[in-house]
């Protein structure tokens, strides 16, 4: 035999192996789900903000704030600006893991702290905090980190000093924070018009990642930086840098950058309000058409999650690149396909959107891939 | 074909057997408001939806982004990854299947733009945009008014408000204006602003607000530049005036060395991005761009370096104050070069400050006041009647976007996805006192920008074919799906 028909014969082989069921490596899909709305006693249906705290699981929406007992599965307390919260609408949270404090970033109304049963309020009239506007808030150490509409303000609650980022002081192009996460010492302000900012604590200094094409309309080379200068999310996880946009997402790993569109992917829309990054290989993103999750960066396989808008019923699309590897049926797994903002622990994932706020239960999660029968559900249907 | 697009558009809607017939025999619209059978369509299935579902309206995807000519492409030379803003940008939540709510003693909407004197940061801590501001407020004022005199809201008979706030304080507190228009005093779509970084600002809020802001002053291209689909703006934008400013300057007139100075704020920063831009694209590379301070009344340094470059020609960018003044003074040191500047000079405050020097000077601008249209001309007097004054481009584009809202609630009801919905899918260009309003796919003015000259102690308005001013070759095929094109065919 000729050594290239043995190459072929070889290659068929595996060809072969690959194709059966059972053989493949396939990422851990969420089939188990909780769904939360005004009927089970959420203020309001439109949720801005969730933070997973232990067994408590936070909850803000356009009208108030609401507390999940993670034990139970039900809404335990939901404070409205009766009850003391200063502000309707609440677009960030985080949680101080020294204090227990819950920070809420307040869509107009400032920051405000929940501690002890009782509401502090910080706005631009009593405080440093630079704008009422506030989308993101991260909790850095001692220091609360606000993104707002005018800038980034930091409280130190110990000193209790507040520092102001803008143009002044910060390679801020344009001042429009968006978003604000800290990890492993590196404090990350996703910026509308100036790409990401990433503030090292140690040593005080700023670094700017820009769309190097520095054009709106275009992205000139794949995977050549940020994909867009409107940045709506970054996530620093793992010594890996993840970013969303209005115009797709993509991820640094210190050396090299990836884009990801929809074109190219299994990210469901371009159009991403927010992310989150469960490690360097897996991140979940909130797009304006279903919930995007990337599990393993390396081969670019996603799972995408939607909900079927005339019945109760969601399914999952497993896509390596473009390819679809299989498709779950599945009960209702995001309430609504407009999806805001999201949190994960180790195993769940938590996906606020425009209409309830789903819980996704990761039961035997495991992350990357595995080799796993391709029968998740008795209804899954091939679409490869 | 380009004509033909809207009737293909609403022709392929109406054709399709999903759509859905209300169920009522009430009419859809209110008596007496103007609506095509394509709107109809449209608000036939955006009623029809449930909060879970997106209807199907149709979203408008353009060849090429802007009308830009292939040579003016940015990195013209290679094909791009991937190209925005082609598509229309859907709103895909479940806001459409809030009802109206029963208890409306009137029908509010939001004016915010500069109406006080402050000490912005956003405009370099001073501001000239007051006399802009108020010009926009009686436009969008006389709108409402009129509204009011036939009937007001027509599907409860109750009257619009306007909602006056000031978007001209500290930077960012436009942000906070309209957190204050969603949550303490709630309105139904909003118009404004005119400084390019409170836009910006009011924007950001308005999308995830989820509220409808129609832009009738900033020229800012990046405006709608964002991807939003709560954004529009009534008024043509930097980008066209810059496109036909630098096609008069070298494709016309063969000027070779073009110089710069503009305000150190957004609004000059980006107000000359295009026109630099373009002049090197088109390998003629503006020789020198010199900023400024606002509220300067020296501007030696500036004109000392650009003197030192001998330009063909000098553009500014700015206030009507400051392009006054910098024009006394160029031409006071004996400098003759034609002088071409931003819309914002075309005022009674430049001519005053210019005096003599005023004649010849050119400035983008983004419609023709003395077109053949009764609509302004019936519009202009009712304005003076109203206000004992001139409208100017402020007043008459605020007026063009404040009806486009009154019309799009008359049309859509109390819903603020809908009012989006009815604007964001009109087909047929807005019939405006500024002239036809075709929108693009990103909801921008796409109509036609003009050349303002001073000759003879008064403005005339050129457009592109008045001055024969070529222009580059559009292709029409976006540029990922097309070959890069011979240096024949960019001709």
């Amino acid at each position: 035999m000729k050594p290239a028909a043995i190459l072929l014969a070889i290659g068929m082989m595996s060809s072969a192996l690959a194709a059966e069921p059972g053989a493949e490596k396939l990422p851990f899909v969420y089939t188990k789900w909780k769904q939360f709305t005004v009927k089970d006693g959420l203020p309001d249906d439109h949720i801005y903000a969730v933070k997973s705290d232990g067994h408590r699981i936070w909850v803000g929406t356009d009208h108030g704030l609401a507390l999940i007992d993670k034990r139970t599965a039900k809404v335990v307390r939901v404070w409205t600006e009766k009850d003391g919260l200063p502000w309707p609408s609440i677009t960030g949270i985080d949680v101080d893991p020294k204090t227990g404090d819950v920070w809420l970033a307040l869509f107009g109304g400032g920051l405000a702290r929940l501690s002890g049963g009782r509401f502090d309020h910080w706005h631009q009239l009593n405080s440093g905090l630079v704008n009422d506007v506030v989308y993101g808030v991260a909790v850095e150490n001692d220091n609360v980190w606000a993104a707002t509409t005018a800038g980034a303000s930091r409280y130190n609650t110990v000193t209790g000093e507040w520092t102001i980022f803008t143009e002044k002081n910060a390679p801020m192009e344009e001042i429009w924070n968006y978003g604000v996460h800290y990890r492993d010492g590196k404090v990350h302000l996703a910026v509308w018009g100036s790409g990401v900012l990433e503030y090292d604590v140690k040593t005080n200094r700023w670094k700017d990642y820009l769309d190097p094409d520095g054009e709106m309309e275009i992205d000139l080379y794949r995977d050549d930086g940020i994909v867009h200068v409107i940045t709506t999310g970054a996530n620093y996880v793992d010594n890996v840098l993840w970013v969303s946009s209005y115009f797709g997402v993509c991820r640094y790993d210190g050396r090299n950058w990836r884009g990801f569109y929809n074109m190219d992917s299994g990210l469901p829309s371009d159009f991403n309000n927010n992310l989150r990054a469960r490690s360097g290989r897996e991140a979940w993103f909130a797009s304006d058409k279903g919930l995007g999750a990337i599990m393993d960066a390396e081969t670019n396989t996603w799972v995408a999650y939607t909900r079927d808008p005339k019945s109760d019923s969601g399914k999952a699309v497993v896509m390596r690149d473009k390819t679809v590897l299989e498709t779950i049926e599945m009960g209702l797994n995001v309430p609504h396909n407009f999806i805001i903002a999201i949190d994960v622990d180790d195993k769940d994932v938590f996906v606020a959107t425009a209409k309830g706020l789903a819980w996704g239960i990761g039961e035997g999660y495991y992350s990357g891939l595995r080799e796993r029968p391709r029968m998740l559900a008795e209804n899954r249907r091939d679409e490869k | 074909m380009k004509r033909l697009l809207p009737f293909l558009a609403c022709a392929v809607l109406l054709a399709s057997d999903e759509a859905k017939k209300p169920a009522s025999s009430e009419p859809l619209v209110p008596p007496g408001i103007e609506v095509d059978d394509h709107t109809l369509e449209v608000l036939r299935r955006i009623n029809s939806v449930g909060p879970y579902e997106v209807p199907d309206i149709r979203l408008r995807r353009e060849t090429s982004y802007a009308k830009t000519p292939v040579d003016y492409e940015p990195f013209g030379k290679i094909k791009p990854y991937k190209e925005h803003f082609l598509e229309q940008m859907q709103y895909n939540g479940p806001g459409r299947a809030i009802p109206e709510p029963e208890d409306v003693k009137t029908v509010k909407i939001g004016f915010i733009g500069p109406i006080m004197s402050t000490v912005s940061i956003a405009t370099g801590g001073a501001s000239h945009e007051e006399p802009l501001g108020i010009k926009m407020l009686q436009g969008a004022r006389l709108a409402i008014e009129e509204a009011n005199a036939k009937g007001g809201y027509l599907r409860r008979k109750v009257p619009f408000e306007l909602v006056v706030t000031n978007d001209n304080g500290l930077w960012g507190s436009t942000g906070n204006e309209v957190a204050n228009f969603l949550y303490r005093n709630p309105v139904w779509a909003i118009l404004g602003t005119i400084d390019s970084a409170n836009s910006h600002i009011a924007i950001r809020v308005a999308l995830k607000g989820e509220i409808v802001v129609m832009n009738t002053g900033d020229t800012d291209p990046t405006y709608i530049e964002t991807n939003i689909p709560w954004t529009m703006r009534c008024i043509g934008d930097d980008r066209q005036m810059g496109y036909l400013m630098v096609d008069y300057m070298i494709r016309k007139m063969d000027y070779k060395r073009i110089a710069i100075i503009r305000a150190s704020n957004r609004y000059g920063r980006f107000g000359v991005r295009e026109i630099r831009d373009s002049a090197r694209r088109l390998g003629r590379p503006v020789v020198i761009e010199m900023a400024y301070k606002l509220g300067q009344d020296d501007y030696s340094l500036q004109i000392d370096r650009i003197a030192d470059v001998k330009p063909d020609v000098i553009v500014h960018w700015g206030d009507a104050r400051e392009a006054a003044i910098i024009l006394k003074q160029i031409r006071e040191r004996g400098m003759k070069q034609p002088f071409l500047t931003s819309d914002r000079a075309v005022t009674k405050e430049f001519l005053q400050i210019a005096g003599e020097h005023a004649e010849g000077v050119i400035a983008g601008y983004p419609w023709n006041p003395d077109a053949p249209n009764p609509r302004y001309a019936e519009f202009r007097e009712r304005f003076r009647k109203r206000f004992n004054d001139e409208p100017d481009t402020y007043a008459a584009h605020a007026y063009d976007g404040m009806n486009m809202l009154i019309w799009a609630i008359q049309v859509a009801g109390l819903n603020r996805a809908k009012i989006r919905d009815i604007l964001a899918t009109r087909i047929k260009p807005w019939p405006g006192v500024t002239g036809d309003i075709p929108f693009s796919a990103v909801l921008d003015d796409a109509g036609e920008v003009y050349l303002a000259r001073f000759e003879n102690g008064r403005w005339r308005y050129y457009s592109r074919e008045d001055l024969q001013i070529p222009r580059g070759y559009v292709p029409m095929r976006e540029r990922t799906a097309r070959e890069l094109l011979t240096q024949a065919e960019t001709k």
